[in-house]
């Protein structure tokens, strides 16, 4: 109980950061997305059902917080929480969070989670979805990845330096 | 019976994984196929009440970084406001003797009303803003948001406390416009990396530096709204158009005070015109 209290204070107070905030670090028109960082987190702690469950949660939040389509991003991270959750070892955990693999993981189901966002996003654009949805798809997986490095390294020092 | 339940049951328990994912799946895609119905709108229209009081909380934070630079900017700005309003005070007065003299009526005025922007959304191809003004403060959709740069956006939805609006940086967003030297009639719309002015056939005259207005065809602006100026201008190969690249008079990036422009779109005109087409 204690574990989902302290999740939904966590996410919360993450979805005010990434409508809020993260928009300053936005490098040409692209963000970081915190709460798949977060999500990914869960994956690799908690496994495949709850990072699902948490991936359509957080994503239906971050929908109801910005003007896009409804329901799109809680596919987008149902999708990649499953996916991440392949990566869930109950005995590997500390080294899944604590070194370059976070980042690998992170970035391998973004890349998921953004070909399905923008794929759907950009339907019924003016020149083709192509050439947009492997850019932002790319770029934000990029950065996303970059952000995970921040917790890497947090985790790196609980967990490994000991 | 029971031996078949207890066996599907079963499988339900050995992939469960798969359960939960099909089945959140689906609601996804239910959902995405409802986004236009009155319960979502209405649910969102909740969770904009509760972000935008969230945001206009946190938003002295950014406001507060950027103080000597909007410092700066506001007393640059006031100089040349100062001068401008003196040059416009000779010619308001010059107007007015003119009109007199032509015996025009005065055209009406707008009203209108001034809005704090809580929320930006820079996604490139749908950019909205979110403002602090709602139907509370007579605001509706279609109305035409502005700075004092020119033309900002429209109003796409409103709740009693927010409004949302598309940006001229918007995929989504169309404007009839015109350029201001030659006349010549065009649309404005973004492609998602750049403003432009299409339906500009290659003999018309238009040229970098020209500046770019709404024109009087538009249902939802008033006429001489200021969009931009044309940046470039490229001839199309294989096609009658030219491509016409315009730089936005509004700096989007620095954008946090704007006004909402309380004319709605000329019904009779549009009703006329939709009378009109049908009989065609």
């Amino acid at each position: 109980m204690q574990f989902y209290l302290r999740s939904a204070l966590v996410v919360l107070g993450l979805l005010v950061l990434q409508t809020t905030f993260i928009q300053w670090m936005e490098l040409g028109g692209v963000v970081p997305d915190i709460l798949f960082v977060w999500l990914m987190y869960i994956a690799i702690t908690r496994g495949q059902i709850d990072a699902t469950v948490a991936g359509f949660t957080v994503g239906l939040l971050q929908d109801l917080a910005t003007t896009q389509f409804f329901g799109l991003a809680a596919l987008a991270k149902t999708v990649s929480g499953f996916v991440g959750g392949y990566f869930y070892n109950e005995n590997k955990t500390e080294i899944m969070l604590g070194t370059y693999r976070f980042v690998l993981v992170t970035m391998i189901c973004s890349v998921v989670h953004n070909l399905i966002y923008f794929g759907i996003f950009f339907q019924g654009i003016d020149g083709g979805v192509l050439v947009p949805l492997l850019r932002y798809t790319m770029t934000t997986t990029l950065y996303t990845g970059a952000v995970s490095a921040l917790p890497m390294f947090a985790f790196f020092r609980k967990y490994l330096t000991a | 019976m029971n031996a078949l339940l207890e066996r599907l049951y079963g499988l339900l328990l050995t992939f469960k994984e798969y359960v939960i994912l099909s089945f959140l799946v689906v609601v996804s895609l239910v959902l995405l196929a409802l986004n236009d119905t009155v319960q979502v709108q209405r649910l969102r229209s909740i969770a904009t009440v509760v972000l935008g009081l969230t945001q206009e909380q946190l938003s002295f934070i950014p406001r507060y970084f950027g103080l000597i630079e909007e410092n700066e900017l506001l007393r640059r700005t006031n100089i040349e406001l100062a001068d401008e309003a003196s040059r416009l005070r000779e010619a308001k007065l010059e107007n007015l003797r003119l009109r007199q003299l032509l015996g025009l009526k005065q055209q009406s005025t707008y009203q209108l009303v001034a809005a704090r922007i809580v929320s930006k959304n820079l996604t490139l191809l749908r950019n909205t803003i979110t403002l602090n003004v709602g139907t509370n403060d007579g605001i509706r959709p279609s109305m035409p948001v502005l700075s004092d740069a020119g033309l900002v956006g429209v109003v796409v939805a409103v709740n009693q406390g927010y409004s949302v609006a598309h940006l001229l940086l918007n995929v989504d967003f169309r404007a009839s416009a015109k350029v201001q030297r030659s006349r010549v009639d065009g649309i404005v719309a973004w492609d998602g990396t750049s403003l432009q002015l299409t339906n500009i056939a290659k003999t018309l005259d238009v040229k970098v530096g020209d500046v770019i207005i709404t024109s009087e065809y538009s249902s939802t602006y008033p006429p001489g709204m200021r969009i931009g100026t044309v940046k470039e201008v490229k001839e199309q190969p294989a096609t009658l158009f030219k491509i016409v690249t315009i730089e936005p008079s509004v700096d989007f990036v620095r954008l946090e005070e704007v006004f909402v422009m309380t004319a709605v779109p000329d019904r009779d005109k549009i009703e006329l015109e939709a009378q009109v087409g049908q009989r065609r």
